[in-house]
């Protein structure tokens, strides 16, 4: 078994598919302050394996549109550019990121769980009343490292998620315990080379460790966004268990009782609209 | 099992959950399905005077003994999943709101 560092892995990252034009125009418009809306439109629509995920969703009974979107210009009129930019960045993703051959680890699971941590994360940006399009995208990315250690390091990998399986144990102690970095960390390095935006790094860094992050951070919120994937169990694994919650991360959130169930129908709701992007 | 109908707005209250998105004359969202209503809901679909709205509504009760066996089944399995992290005070809220979720969606 090999247990390579950190930088091993950036170093290897090159080796990953590279990412389709338009994901990287939908990174750096994140960023742009002068955005040239339509410019982005057509170069969407250009991608049509992507742009057709995109409708599918736009589509979809959640968001209950009288008359079906044909095209990326009409969804961004009727749902917002933040909303279609979080889709299309969600397909660009799950069509060009590998990940399989690694013993039992599910390649549809991970985006599942990815997925239902972005419209959990979105669903308590709603209610804490924050800007949800950064919390969509770190949620769908928070566990990215480890889809690139899996890519990367496969023999490795379905050791240790055999071994967590058949001890009960986290596997991102495992992980922590094997390279000497969890996929968080890994994640965090990878989302930097991509020029994602330091909130979006430092969250996904961070997620299982947001106490020594300010009060309702973005961190914070994928720590908890995470938790409740795992416990509405939308990424279909059988063998599923929820995280640990940091009390003080959870308490600083200040969501009450009546936030939390309306984020959990919202969660299921819109998850179910957002899986048809899966295939 | 729920189904939905369009119910006068005056007849919702907060906890009733939508059953389809509630969409202007545009078709713009405004409220997405599945989500619980509030009172601020209530009104701001007033001040848009929008006067009907989709309700998931209880349908035809199930046999109780096996509604509660369907609730017991759901409790074991939301213990199972938080089963290193069931007496953690931060795990407390969501492990109680999701028993309730999920076993609300088995009437």
């Amino acid at each position: 078994m090999t247990h390579p560092s950190l930088a091993e892995l950036a170093d290897k990252i090159r080796l990953l598919p590279a990412m389709p034009m338009i994901a990287l125009d939908v990174i750096r418009s994140l960023q742009d302050s002068d955005l040239d809306v339509d410019g982005l439109a057509r170069r969407i629509s250009q991608d049509q394996a992507i742009a057709a995920r995109v409708l599918r969703v736009a589509n979809s009974p959640f968001y209950g549109l009288q008359k079906q979107v044909g095209s990326i210009h009409d969804a961004i009129v009727v749902l917002g550019l933040s909303t279609v930019r979080s889709l299309v960045l969600a397909a660009s993703m799950i069509t060009c990121l590998p990940g399989g051959g690694a013993g039992s680890f599910s390649r549809d699971a991970f985006w599942r769980h990815g997925l239902g941590t972005a419209v959990a994360a979105e669903a308590l940006a709603r209610v804490l009343q924050r800007p949800p399009e950064l919390m969509f995208i770190a949620g769908l990315l928070h566990d990215i490292g480890r889809l690139a250690m899996v890519s990367l390091y496969p023999d490795t990998f379905a050791a240790l998620r055999e071994q967590a399986l058949r001890e009960d144990r986290p596997l991102g102690l495992l992980e922590a315990g094997c390279f000497g970095f969890d996929h968080a960390e890994a994640g965090a390095r990878l989302a930097a080379l991509w020029n994602f935006p330091p909130s979006i790094v430092d969250a996904i860094g961070r997620h299982h460790t947001p106490g020594d992050t300010s009060p309702g951070s973005l961190a914070g919120i994928i720590h908890y966004a995470d938790a409740i994937a795992r416990a509405l169990e939308l990424d279909g694994e059988v063998d599923g268990q929820v995280p640990h919650l940091d009390q003080a991360t959870i308490d600083g959130l200040g969501v009450s009782w009546e936030q939390l169930n309306s984020v959990l129908a919202e969660t299921q709701s819109r998850f179910e609209s957002c899986r048809l992007m899966l295939g | 099992m729920t189904e939905p109908l369009l119910s006068p707005l005056d007849q919702a209250r907060p906890g009733d959950i939508l059953a389809a998105a509630v969409t202007d004359e545009g078709g713009s969202v405004l409220l997405p399905a599945g989500l619980v209503l509030t009172e601020s809901h209530l009104d701001s679909l007033r001040r848009r005077e929008i006067t009907r709205l989709p309700l998931q509504v209880a349908a035809t009760p199930t046999d109780p003994a096996e509604l509660a066996r369907q609730r017991e089944a759901i409790h074991q399995r939301v213990m199972h999943l938080f089963r290193h992290t069931a007496g953690e005070p931060g795990s407390s809220a969501l492990l109680h709101a999701v028993i309730k979720f999920r076993q609300e969606q088995c009437r």
